[in-house]
């Protein structure tokens, strides 16, 4: 079972991600604690059992061990381990189960308390068999693995700008309503954008709901002391106070009355330029 | 077998004598050779009396090669002189 990861050379497991031979480390490890005394024989097959040995050794090294068991005068772990050779341990059993057993021997040198993992899966055909249990131990409630979802509230009031306008606060508050349907990875750059510039157009181009209209405000107050106009103000002003000022009556002085007549007379020969030749 | 075992014709090293290691290990199902291995670890040792008391005369017949078995009937045959082929 390779362990290596990406591509690469064995045994630069030190950087993140590169590849790592695990096996080469269990070699290492376990034959070293078997040879320093810190594991026995007896600890190794108490992990890799004879179930163990079944199903993940190959036939020749079954072969080879009842060969050796059947000749020796005494068949003992040390036998086994001995005639299994630790790299073949390491190359065919499991490295969960490997490592549990090295885990163990550190945690006993240690003077630790070793807590034993869950038992790994054994397949053989009695399990396999339809009225046979399985031998897979019950997972626990999903509730107790996943973690829980992420709570919207946080990546709204994150994205909420800090207005002050009354008019701002209340599309706030309107819009609170559709805040948790809308994902937070789901905005678009542009709103996002909006959203940063901390004038509330984002908000409102992003809702749902219609832009409210902008003809609630009052009119501004006459005021006798008028900013400099432009030619385009002079024409909407004036188009917009014509009916106003039209239906008001306002006091005149005689000296301030037109003569309409000429007045229109003026206009008409300005304007009529047929009438020019006839009046020369 | 299983009367061959019964009256004597052969022994259980007759038979690994036939059925070796290397055939129990090729035919034997992993249940089976986990089984043997638990009970020679835990009487201490692996003879042919202990491995047969694991691996039945049934079992043999329902895994091992026939041709296997039968020539280890037949040599047995051979050696008390009931018949003159000579079995390998």
């Amino acid at each position: 079972m390779g362990v290596h990861r990406g591509s690469g050379s064995p045994g630069r497991g030190d950087q993140l991600g590169g590849p790592v031979n695990v096996k080469a480390f269990f070699v290492d490890a376990l034959g070293g604690a078997l040879e320093l005394g810190v594991g026995t024989p007896d600890d190794v097959l108490r992990h890799v059992t004879p179930d163990i040995l079944a199903t993940h050794l190959p036939r020749p090294l079954w072969a080879r061990l009842f060969t050796a068991c059947l000749g020796a005068p005494k068949v003992d772990a040390q036998l086994v381990i001995e005639t299994l050779g630790i790299a073949n341990l390491c190359e065919h059993v499991p490295a969960a189960i490997i490592w549990a057993c090295i885990a163990e021997m550190g945690a006993r040198s240690l003077g630790l308390a070793y807590t034993a993992p869950p038992p790994p899966v054994v397949l053989t055909r009695a399990s396999l068999s339809p009225g046979s249990a399985p031998t897979r131990p019950t997972p626990p409630p999903m509730t107790s693995v996943l973690a829980p979802p992420p709570s919207a509230e946080p990546a709204a009031s994150e994205g909420k700008p800090a207005v002050n306008e009354p008019l701002a606060d209340l599309i706030t508050e309107l819009e609170a309503d559709d805040r948790p349907i809308t994902p937070t990875r789901a905005r678009t750059p542009t709103a996002q954008r909006f959203r940063q510039s901390n004038t509330g157009i984002g908000r409102l181009g992003a809702s749902n709901q219609p832009r409210r209209p902008m003809a609630s405000a009052s009119p501004p107050a006459p005021t006798t002391s008028k900013p400099r106009r432009t030619g385009t103000e002079v024409e909407e002003a004036e188009t917009e106070g014509a009916g106003e000022w039209k239906s008001r009556e306002i006091a005149v002085d005689d000296s301030q009355l037109v003569d309409w007549q000429a007045a229109e007379t003026t206009q008409a020969s300005d304007d009529d330029f047929g009438d020019i030749g006839r009046k020369r | 077998m299983k009367s061959g075992l019964d009256n004597e014709i052969f022994n259980p090293a007759d038979v690994i004598a036939h059925a070796t290691p290397d055939v129990l290990a090729n035919n034997l199902p992993p249940e089976l050779l986990s089984k043997v291995l638990q009970a020679s670890l835990a009487a201490g040792s692996m003879t042919p009396e202990r491995v047969l008391e694991t691996i039945t005369p049934e079992i043999l017949a329902a895994h091992i090669p026939h041709e296997i078995l039968w020539a280890c009937i037949a040599a047995a045959a051979a050696r008390a002189g009931v018949t003159n082929s000579v079995v390998p």
